[in-house]
Parts: C-alpha cells; structure tokens; sequence
C-alpha cells in the first residue's frame, strides 16, 4: 500500500508488553476520542477527540508563562487562587492547533495528551515493537474508541493484517455499523463491551449520575454485538465493566447471559471497576465522582461469574484469562 | 552487582516482611533450613582473629624461606587453629571462621586501615564498656551488620564486631604487615610509574574509584572443583609428589616450590576438615537426641572421609564442594567468587544417588537448601569503602544454571530444576542465580526459571549464553579457546563473563564432562572509571570543580563543537587508563609475590599441570584483567543533550552550560541537603533563572526511547572503548576489555560529580547498570528500551546489566509465566545480554510513591487501562500498594 494514502488519526499513548487485552504480549494502541462517557472510565483522557493539555499542578511553579503564550487567554489563574491551580477554559484548548502553553512550560507541568500519525508512521512503530512480542502477539486497538476514527483504523488495520500481524480490537460497540463494516475481515479479535442492558440511571441523590453518554446508546450496542457475533469469524469476547450499584445486580447480569446466548457466542471477560484513573480525572480538569463506588469484592466477583457459567458461558475474571 | 543489591532491599540482612508477597506463591523451606536461617538472621557479622594471628606467627618464624612456600606454611597455619564449630541440624558444615557470620582481615594484603583506626578503635573500646547490653540489642536495626560498638564487642569498618580481648591481638599482628603488606609494597613501587601524580588525583577525586591489586585481588570468577571431587585431598597431594619427583633439579625449578606449597596447604585443610570431625564426634558423644545424635556421627564420618577421599556421593561431593569453596575464600580478600554451574558439576553424583535410591528429591531439596544458607552466612571483610560502596554488603557467589554441554546440547538437568526450588522454597542472598539462556534449553526448564524469578527474590538473572560465547571466543582465541571450550562458560561474580574448560569426571568408568572456571579473577585493573566525572573534568578544562584540584593539563581543544568535545573526552579517558593500567599492574605484581594464591591455584587448570600458580600464569586462560566503567548512560545522556543544546539549535553556549553546572541548575546541592537521593533535591533562591535550561537539559533525548539521536552516541561510545580497551595490557601481558557493571559504584560516584548537561543533579546518584536508563526517563516502554540497549553488539564487552522494575500484576498466573517468557526472549535475541528484574513488592512501591519520578517505567499493568505511574496520585498508589500486598490484581 502506498503510504501516501494513508489517512492519519489521534491518539494518546501507545503502550508495549500489555499482557490482558488479547493473546500473547501486544502492544496497545490508545485512540483519542470515544462516542460514550462513562463517569467510571479509566482513561478519561481518550474520551475528547483532540489533543488536550495535561496540566499537573503538583509540578506547576506558577510563573505565568504558559499564560503569556496561549494566544486565546485560556488560562487563568482562576478565581480562587488561594487553591493554587491553573484553571483552563478547555472549549477553547480542544480547537488550539499549536499548544504554545505547553512549549513555554520550564517547569514540566505542562504536556499535551494526544498527536495525530499516520497509519504508515503507526505501523513502522509497530514493526519495531513487533520483534518482541514472541509467540501469540500482535496489537490491540483501544482508547477511546477506535471505530470513531473508521478510515484511519481501517488503513492501520488493514496493513497490519496483510502483513501477519495478529489484529485485535476494543469497542464500546456506539458507532454506527459503517464504521465497522470495512475493517472487519481485517480483524482476528474483538472485545466488545457490554456495559449494561438497559440504559440505567442511578437515583439523582448521587449528582451526577453515573451515565452511558447520552441515551439511546444501547439498542445500537446490542445491535452491533448481535451483527458482529453474525458476521465476524474471529474470536469475539464480550467484556463487562463490573460497576457495583450500575450494572451488578441479579436482573442484568442473567440478561447479559441471555443476549450472549443468543448472539451463539460464549465467552465473557468481567473487568472490576478500579479507581486507577482518578488522578488522570485532574489533568484534564475534570472531576471523578465515582470515587465512592465500592470496588467489587473477590465474592462479588465470583457469584458473577457462577451466574455466567450457569448459563453456559465461559466468564474470565480481570487479567485471569485463558489467552 | 547493585541490581542485586537493590534486589534485596526487602531481605538484605533483614528478615523478610511477612506483608511482602508477589506474584509467585510464597512457599517455605525445611523445618531444617528454617532453622538455620534463623539462626542466621540473628547472627551479626564478627570478626576473628585466629587465622591472621597464627598466619602472622608461622610468616613470621619463616623469615628467609623460599616466599611461596613460606606463605603455605602460613596458610597451613592458619586452616589449622581455626577452632571448629557445629551447629544443631547442620548437614553442611565449616565455615570461615569460628563465627556464624564470621571473617577476618588480613592484614597482609593491606594494614593501613588499623593502623590509621588505631587510637579510635582503642577510644571505641574505652566507650563501648560504658553502654548497655540494651543498646547493643538495638544494632539488630542493621540486619546483621555491628554499626556500632557496645559491651564487649567493638565495630570496625561500620559493619564488623570483634570481641574486645581480641582488639590488641588484632592491631599487633597489623602492625607486623606494616611496610610489607601488599598495599605497601605495591604503594612504593607504583610511585615509579610516569605521571603517578595524575593516578593519585584521579583517586582522591574518585574519578578511579579503587585500587585493586590489595582490595580484592581475587574473585569475580569461577571455581573449579574437578581435582578434589575426582582424585580427594590425598590423590591431589600425591599428584605433587609426583610432579616433584619428575621436576626436581630441572629447569624451571619454581616448579617444585609450587607442588611443595600446594603439599602444605592441603595438609592445612585436611587438619582443619579433621578437627571439625573430631568435634562431631564430641558432639556426637554428649548428644541425647537420638536423629541428631545419628547426623553427628554421620557428619564426623563423611568428614574423616572426604579429608582423604574422593567423595561416594552427592552429600559428600556437596560437602566437599563447600569445604573448598571456603578454603579458598579464607585464603585472599574476595568477593564474587562463584561456584558455577554446580547442578552441571554435581549432576553425575546426584543421578547415581537417585538411581541407586541413596538419596530422593526431597532430599536433595533440604540439602541444596542447606547450601543456600551456608552461601549466605559468607562474609567478606574488606575496607569500608569496598564492602559498602561496591558490594554493598554482597558477596555475589553466583551460581549458574542452564548453558550448553560440551557437545553443544542442553546442559539443564533435573538437578538444576531442584537448585531453582531450592531457590523459592528458600530466598536468601546467596547464593544468587544466573540462567544462561539459549535457544536449546527445554521450555520447561526455562518456565521453572520463570517461576523462580517471579517469587520477586531478584533472582534468576537472565544471561545470554551466545553472546557470552561470542564474547569470549573473541577475547580469548589467542589462548586457545575454541568453541566447545566456550560453552564451558560460567558467570563470575555478579555478572562477569568467565572462561571456562570441561573436566573428565570418571565415576563408575564413565566419564562426565563437567564445567568448571578456568582463568584467575576479573574485575582487576581499572576499577571502576567515574565516566560523567571525566566529562565534567572536560568541560572544565582538566579541573575537578568540586575540589578545585587540576587532574590533568588543558586539553587543548576549544570545544566548539562536538566534535572535540568527543575528542577531548577520548584524550582524557586513554590517560586515565594508561595510568591506571601501570599503576594497577604494578599493585597486582606485590601481590603475586607477597600473597600468591595457593587454594585457587592448586583448584583451576592448568596450574598443577604447569606446576605454576594463578600469578604466573598457570590458568589455561589468562585474560581476565579489564577496565571497568560507571555512569555510562549519564555519560551518553550529557552528550546527546550538549550535541542537542549547544552545538546542533544553539539555545545555549558551553559557557552558559558550565555556569548552570556549577549553579547547579539553581537547586540546593546534595550535601546542603543533606540527602544524595533525586527526590530530596530543592530548588535554591534563583533557581528560576535555571529553570529553562534545566528543563531543555531534561527534555533532550535521552538513552531507553529508541531514538536514535542519542542511542547514536552510545553506539559511538561502545563501539570506542570495547576497542580501545585491548590497547592496553594486564600485567600477564595479555589485552584487556571492556567491563560495564556499576555494582553500587554509582552512588558514591555520583555524588562527587556535579550536575551534567543530562539535567541530573549535583551529588545525585547516576543510573546503574550500563544498559539501564536513567531513572524516569525511559518513557516509552520496555520494547523501546531495548531497541536503545541493543544498538550495538554487546558481545564486544564482558558484559552489560539491564535492570527493570515489574509490578506483580503483569506476570500473574500460567498466562503471566509465558509472556514474562517471550519478554525475556525476545531482549535476549536481540543481543542484549544480560536483564534482571525486581518484581516490586508493597515496600517499593511505596518508595516509588515518595518518588514517583524515579519510577516512570515501572511496568503496572491493568486491561484496557493506560498509565503514567508518577501522574497517579498519592491515593491511587496507596491502591495500587494494597492491591500489591494483597495480590488482588
């Protein structure tokens, strides 16, 4: 394929020797952007669709640089300074284009999450970390979500499966079917995550309320789960976020079990929710408030995983996975 | 190493918290081991003055006797009123001294030490009557180490205890060596050596860190036991006579001088291994217990056999194994001595146990967990400086498993396998374990391998067998070794590449080819050079800035550009070695002389064949001496941000970079302070005006990303030294090479050294290893990591030492045992070779939340989750610790 045709898209991080999202060790590509915005989401950072400032306070020594050169006034020092924290007006940070701020910062405060590449420049990076996945490797596409990006991701994936790279895929399953209809046949692996069955909304007492985006996502997820279960031949593994008081009760979990049934596929990887990416919540100023939630107990977890197996499919529990 | 050094920071002469767990089952050794490691854990390192003192005595009675014949007899002396001890449940037994812990000087080698301690050591033993038997229970704080002098026992060298009645014995038998020790010696003749004035400034500016010719003149090397395990103590001394009888009033007569003095010392050791029966048999006698009693008796047995004999079996063989191990160790100051492949060496003894069911594997397992304790309580005392700012307390007995046969197949065995469980039923210290890779080597054993090393014990390290072949056949073909001789290989010392040669073992007529060392010690010569210091003293001309002494002329060179920066580093870094070399050589000659190795000597071919010791060459292979380096990716980091900064934008003059040097970048130095770790360090008053060009400094490429501006300038520096070292030559005339293994040199280093164009701190600690980025900077993950440390051939050099920290959660479980696999693999077939991990347990982790920074490439890894370690939180971390301890990942 000639590179010049190539299309170019953004992302956030690319990540080696990652060990849980697919067979083998891989290398885990992080897309910017994603279609939902889950509040227990632990790379809030991948959910706006452009590069970003990432401002850590703790480095920040509050010489007013960054502020001289951001040519929008963007930042302040907001209006209660006595906090001691720049404030950022981020409707203006996702239009910026030159990121002066974080040029001018000395004190290493200030970095910008996400750069656009090119699939032609991705895939030269992923031939070098190719040499050492070893047997069973290849990449995984996650984020954000990569079907928000359908051209780049398809351009990206098609070169690597043409050329024996082992492809696998993370998806919230909230785009449109398009999106995933050319890529497919260029995919060994899917993970598609099933958050919940019905668009549940936790009592208002709890502000806000732990939300999938804006409804209604779900008929389009289960209709993307069911299509892709139908024509995708690769190994298709549903995963399930377990969010204690979301999406953990009795009543769900045996839906789930019933929509995985039906689709005629079996296996389900449930990931306990973990609080790791809070402190990412306050590089891009925002506030995590799932922080209360209880992180699900190995017992939890267990009688989760007896219902999966009860109706006959296979339930692998956080990184305890067969591949 | 310091790897391993740090390895340990959860056990290293502490016990063990129960709250550290890891990935890998945390299993227990033998009631048997259990014991004796307890006992071990309330030992304290002590010193005793028996064998100097009727060393000295015997040397001192023979005054005009033939000198190598002289220092056997007090050699023999020596093994010979070395009181023997036993302890309950032991099934190996001797040791060093009479202490658990125990060692001594020798003041041979050097006396200055007590000679300069002497009126504070006599002050310390004033005061030490006045404390309390309570304080003295306090110095448990140090693990086993006497930091402090009370009651009846003094401290020496910050680490010794030595019983109070002991103290004038020990300081009269020191001042017996004065002007006649090898540190004197050597000292008065190195003096003649053409520029000795720079030698001296390159030390009191520990630019050269040590001297090595009376420090620890031997190890770093491999043991070789064929001769007692094939023909005993007797057959080895008839051998001699023999030899004696066939060499006597011929040419070459210092051949008899030799057989006679290996006659003495065996004679010293067979005393020694017979008063140790002798008090089994006491022991024996007076024993109620019924079992110990039998052990007793089987122990004075096996003992009153091997002083004679080749041993029956596997107990025997490891008994002997051991004894000569000690044998040698009581004979020189030596760190880093390393019995090799022993599952190789023992595996014919061990399989006709099993097959004759002398012996089952459980067993083997409590024997082989017996010989881990017993390298453990290995102590080596040698000055402050060496044994806490090398060693760091580690005696780096390394033993090897995996590796090639002779005939180039697989050499692991089932033996190998028990030595790994031995090493996770039972983590100690030592001995500590090397895996020497190949493709050859069955999964299962390199699965075993896994398993052992995610117990988190620091341990196996993983060695690239081919590379060290490579080596090796490069570097010592003009002796000789050819390619079946190079699988014979073993690591030395912590990770020194050592040759080694095969061993016909005819047991039952059948001949077993075993491995053994087969070259004198390494890690001599130029040790230790302080590379980002030398790069400091560039940029200044020739001045040490922190001492404001001159170490060498101008340089001559304007450096504007980088170019004659590279230049003028290469001017200065050959007359380092140049002087060092001759210096060193010279030192090494007084000890030849003074001290010759006898133990050794008499263990490694071909001495007894030649009839001629260590010192004269009597090694098949003689190669070994090497100019070691520190620093090195600082080094390369300074370089890649100068030819960045200065030379390719231009946003900063030399000048501008020596004014930043000196203001530190506007922090507060280390010893302002007060601490000399990354974290600590505090911006100063005008810091604000350094603040830009510290950042750029930082924000330069830098060594472990895969980017090639930098890496470019590793492969430029590797590519020089590994050549330019075989320019200059050992005192056995042989080329020297390249060695890059920090050990704990870069701490102590890094603190004389001012801040680098790299951004790193004044006073501050360099990054260890050779291969090992600088904390916090390799930010793009460990395949990046290793495209930078492969960039160029590491066969070119004895070694290279990659160290990387892994959570727990990333290798968990059967699915965590084959990618940790395919990791290690896919490093070492890209040429690296050496790496070696910590898995990190709940105490780092909390080190890496007070310094987040220092822990960028900590590998955490969580499905679906991308993270930055030091942009966690404080909170996430505490989660990240607790999930560590309790193993919920």
């Amino acid at each position: 394929m000639e590179q010049s045709k190539l299309s170019s898209g953004i992302i956030f991080d690319i990540q080696g020797f990652s060990v849980h999202d697919g067979p083998g060790c891989r290398t885990l590509i992080f897309f910017k952007g994603c279609s939902l915005e889950c509040s227990w989401c632990s790379n809030p950072e991948g959910i706006s669709f452009f590069p970003e400032p990432l401002y850590r306070v703790s480095k920040c020594t509050f010489d007013g640089l960054c502020m001289n050169a951001c040519s929008k006034g963007a930042i302040s020092s907001g209006c209660n300074n006595e906090v001691g924290q720049l404030h950022f007006d981020r409707k203006f940070c996702a239009q910026c284009l030159t990121h002066d701020c974080a040029k001018a910062c000395w004190s290493g405060a200030l970095n910008i999450g996400g750069y656009e590449i090119s699939a032609g420049d991705l895939y030269a990076r992923i031939n070098r970390d190719r040499q050492y996945w070893g047997r069973g490797g290849g990449i995984t596409l996650t984020g954000g979500e990569p079907f928000m990006q359908p051209e780049f991701t398809f351009d990206f994936l098609k070169q690597c499966y043409d050329n024996y790279i082992h492809t696998a895929v993370e998806t919230c399953g909230n785009v449109p079917w398009e999106n995933y209809e050319k890529s497919l046949p260029y995919i060994d692996w899917i993970f598609f995550d099933l958050k919940s069955m019905t668009s549940v909304q936790l009592p208002s007492t709890s502000p806000p309320p732990v939300r999938l985006s804006a409804c209604p996502p779900v008929p389009l997820i289960l209709d993307n789960a069911r299509r892709i279960a139908q024509e995708f031949p690769g190994r298709l593994i549903f995963r399930l976020p377990v969010v204690p008081g979301f999406n953990d009760d009795t009543a769900n979990i045996s839906a789930t079990a019933r929509f995985i049934q039906s689709t005629g596929r079996n296996e389900i990887n449930i990931l306990p929710l973990h609080h790791l990416g809070r402190e990412k919540y306050n590089l891009i100023g925002k506030t995590y408030y799932t922080e209360d939630f209880i992180i699900p107990s190995p017992e939890d977890l267990h009688e989760i995983k007896q219902q999966f197996s009860s109706q006959g499919i296979k339930c692998y529990t956080g990184s305890e996975t067969p591949f | 190493m310091n790897t391993t050094a740090q390895t340990h920071i959860n056990y290293y002469g502490n016990k063990p918290d129960d709250e550290v767990t890891s990935c890998g089952s945390k299993r227990q050794p033998t009631s048997r081991a259990h014991a004796a490691r307890e006992l071990y854990f309330e030992a304290k390192s002590s010193v005793s003055i028996e064998f100097p003192y009727w060393y000295t005595r015997r040397w001192e009675a023979l005054d005009g006797e033939i000198p190598i014949v002289r220092r056997a007899e007090a050699l023999k002396a020596g093994f010979e009123h070395l009181t023997p001890v036993i302890y309950p449940g032991e099934l190996l037994t001797m040791g060093k001294a009479s202490y658990l812990r125990g060692s001594y000087p020798m003041p041979w080698l050097s006396e200055a030490f007590f000679m300069a301690a002497e009126d504070d050591l006599y002050k310390e033993a004033q005061e030490s009557g006045k404390l309390t038997a309570d304080s003295f229970t306090t110095m448990g704080k140090g693990g086993g180490n006497v930091t402090k002098s009370a009651g009846n026992v003094i401290s020496i060298a910050g680490k010794f205890g030595l019983r109070l009645e002991e103290l004038p014995a020990m300081l009269e038998v020191a001042k017996k060596w004065k002007n006649k020790s090898v540190d004197d010696v050597g000292h008065k003749y190195e003096q003649l050596v053409p520029g000795y004035k720079e030698k001296e400034a390159l030390m009191r500016s520990v630019i050269c860190m040590f001297d090595s010719g009376y420090t620890l003149p031997q190890g770093r090397e491999v043991m070789n036991y064929y001769y007692p395990l094939q023909f005993g103590i007797d057959g080895i001394i008839q051998n001699c006579h023999d030899r004696i009888a066939e060499v006597a009033g011929y040419p070459d007569m210092d051949r008899i001088y030799f057989y006679k003095a290996v006659i003495l010392t065996l004679e010293g050791i067979k005393h020694w291994i017979v008063n140790y029966a002798a008090e089994a048999d006491f022991l024996a006698s007076i024993e109620t217990e019924a079992r110990q009693k039998t052990e007793y008796l089987e122990m004075a047995e096996r003992l009153t056999w091997i002083s004679a004999n080749p041993p029956r079996s596997f107990h025997d063989a490891l008994q002997m194994l051991w004894i000569f191990h000690v044998a040698v160790l009581n004979e020189d100051a030596i760190s880093g001595l390393s019995p090799g492949r022993v599952g190789q060496v023992l595996y014919p003894f061990w399989q006709r146990d099993m097959k004759n069911g002398v012996i089952d594997r459980e067993k083997s397992l409590e024997l082989l967990e017996c010989m881990r304790i017993k390298f453990t309580e290995i102590d080596c005392f040698a000055s402050m400086g060496v044994v806490g700012g090398v060693l760091s307390g580690n005696t780096f007995n390394n033993l090897c498993l995996g590796g090639l046969l002779k005939d180039g197949t697989s050499a692991a065995n089932e033996l190998e396998i028990l030595i790994l469980e031995a090493g996770i039923t039972c983590d100690t210290p030592q001995p500590t374990l090397s895996l020497l890779y190949d493709e050859k080597l069955p999964e299962e054993f390199l699965l075993k391998g896994i398993e052992c090393t995610k117990t988190g014990t620091g341990y196996p390290a993983w060695i690239n067998n081919q590379v060290a072949m490579e080596f090796l056949l490069g570097n010592y073909g003009h002796e000789g070794l050819h390619l079946e001789e190079a699988r014979a290989w073993a690591i030395g010392g912590c990770l020194e590449t050592s040759p080694g040669s095969w061993m016909p073992l005819e047991l039952d007529h059948e001949i077993h080819w075993i491995p053994g060392g087969s070259a004198p010690a390494t890690s001599v010569g130029v040790h230790f050079l302080n590379l980002p210091k030398l790069l400091e003293v560039v940029i200044f001309n020739g001045m040490d800035m922190r001492t404001g002494q001159r170490i060498f002329p101008p340089h001559g060179y304007n450096l504007d550009d980088y170019a004659e920066i590279w230049q003028a580093f290469k001017d200065y870094f050959s007359r380092a070695c140049h002087v060092l070399t001759l210096a060193n050589n010279i030192q090494h000659d007084a000890w030849r002389k003074i001290s010759p190795s006898l133990v050794n000597s008499m263990l490694k071919p071909d001495c007894l064949t030649k009839g001629k010791d260590i010192g004269q060459m009597g090694c098949r292979y003689n190669t070994t001496f090497n100019i070691e380096t520190c620093g090195t990716t600082n080094l390369v980091n300074s370089l890649g941000s100068m030819k960045k900064n200065i030379f390719t934008e231009h946003n900063y003059s030399l000048d501008e970079y020596r004014k930043a040097i000196l203001a530190n970048f506007g922090y507060k130095t280390a010893k302002e302070t007060g601490s000399w770790s990354l974290i600590d360090q505090v911006p100063g008053e005008d810091h604000h005006l350094w603040k830009k060009i510290h950042r750029q400094s930082l924000d330069a490429p830098k060594f472990g990303n895969d980017n090639p501006f930098v890496d470019n300038i590793l492969k430029e520096w590797e590519e020089w030294f590994c050549k330019m070292a075989h320019n200059y030559r050992s005192l056995y005339d042989q080329p020297m090479y390249a060695c890059q293994i920090s050990v704990s040199t870069h701490g102590p280093m890094g603190a004389v050294t001012l801040a680098g164009p790299d951004g790193r701190l004044s006073g501050t600690t360099f990054s260890d290893g050779s291969v090992s980025a600088y904390p916090g900077t390799d930010k793009n993950g460990p395949y990046a990591l290793f495209n930078s440390a492969t960039c160029w051939n590491h066969a070119e050099s004895q070694n290279s030492q990659l160290n990387m920290k892994i959570h727990p959660s990333v290798v968990k479980g059967r699915e965590g045992s084959r990618k940790f696999l395919e990791l290690i693999r896919a490093y070492l077939r890209k040429g690296g070779f050496h790496v070696q991990f910590n898995i990190v347990d709940s105490r780092m982790l909390k080190q890496a939340q007070a310094d987040p920074d220092k822990y960028r490439s900590l590998l955490v890894r969580v499905a679906g989750f991308t993270q930055y370690w030091v942009e966690l939180g404080k909170q996430i971390q505490d989660e990240v610790i607790s999930r560590t301890e309790y193993e919920e990942f």
